[in-house]
């Protein structure tokens, strides 16, 4: 799903740029408020480990592939804005030393990746609220995974289909469509391995989930 | 910090087993593109190792690993920093 420069017009970037701009600096100031020191060598190893699983393509169907994007597994990990900062830092690294998404197009997947990603913490911990639904987690964490990767391609679907290329070849009713329909089928390769992942470090380190503040209240609520 | 030793070992060998399997089909995105016509330009900005591979290296199984080696230490340092500055010093 990483944009290549030359998929998007100047506005888009722009724009794109502008509104990621906006959720890294929220991020990064509700970090410095929410997370302890302690949090570091996780946010070291599991962006390493989001970068390496990134690498490895999976096929599909009819001759195209997928990745793991990792978004929604970090939030479950490092919370909303450890999260979203950290697949930042996988996304420029990818584009500065492997041409993998382009310069000016960053904006772009930095929202369609990192933020979407990012923010689906919360919408794991909404689900879940309810005390009587605890056995919710790890379907939620399914559904929500599959789900952020189909909005970030709805999102980058509506970004491409405003570019001159895109748009000469039928723009938002051609590639909208097409873009949802890989990544419904690519999303479920996200869907498994982020579940698989989860549920496996939850049995092997059952504090690996609990040990963020933000996520002990809800944990705390599940137990009771 | 053993354990994340361990388990930087262990991205390694996923890494080292798991590449030469790696689908070389194109992605979503690409596949899109492709079927509508529309050719990827030539980066503005190539990095210092295109899709993953050292130029330099001609066996694509040991350029792919070398580059996705330097990638994972290369983000792992660079994500302890931002560890280290968005945090706060435990007292």
């Amino acid at each position: 799903m990483h944009i290549p420069d030359g998929f998007l017009n100047p506005a888009i970037c722009a724009l794109m740029g502008a509104i990621s701009t906006g959720f890294l600096v929220w991020s990064w100031r509700k970090a410095r408020a929410t997370y302890p020191r302690s949090l570091a060598p996780l946010l070291a190893v599991s962006s390493a480990f989001v970068f390496a699983a990134q690498m490895i393509n999976f096929p599909i169907v009819y001759g195209t592939s997928g990745h793991l994007v990792g978004g929604t597994f970090l939030s479950m990990l490092l919370g909303p804005y450890a999260a979203i900062l950290s697949m930042t830092i996988v996304l420029m690294m990818q584009a500065l030393f492997f041409a993998d998404g382009g310069i000016f197009t960053f904006g772009a997947n930095v929202f369609n990746m990192a933020v979407i990603g990012g923010l689906s913490f919360f919408l794991i911990k909404l689900l879940t609220r309810n005390p009587k639904r605890s056995g919710w987690l790890f379907r939620s964490i399914f559904f929500v995974s599959w789900l952020s990767v189909v909005l970030g391609a709805l999102a980058c679907g509506l970004q491409i289909s405003f570019s001159p290329v895109f748009s000469e070849a039928g723009g938002i009713a051609v590639t909208v469509p097409a873009m949802l329909f890989w990544h419904i089928l690519i999303g479920l390769g996200e869907a498994a391995t982020t579940t698989t992942l989860v549920s496996q470090l939850h049995r092997l380190q059952p504090t690996i989930l609990s040990g963020l503040t933000i996520l002990r209240g809800r944990q705390s609520e599940s137990i009771h | 910090m053993k354990a994340y030793i361990k388990v930087i070992i262990l991205i390694l060998i996923c890494l080292a087993v798991l590449t030469p399997l790696a689908s070389d089909f194109p992605d979503g995105l690409e596949k899109v593109a492709e079927t509508l016509g529309i050719e990827e330009h030539d980066p503005t900005w190539k990095g210092l190792m295109p899709d993953y591979t050292l130029p330099t290296i001609d066996n694509p199984y040991i350029s792919t690993f070398v580059a996705g080696t330097f990638g994972v230490f290369l983000v792992l340092g660079v994500a302890f920093i931002l560890g280290i500055v968005i945090t706060k010093p435990s007292r």
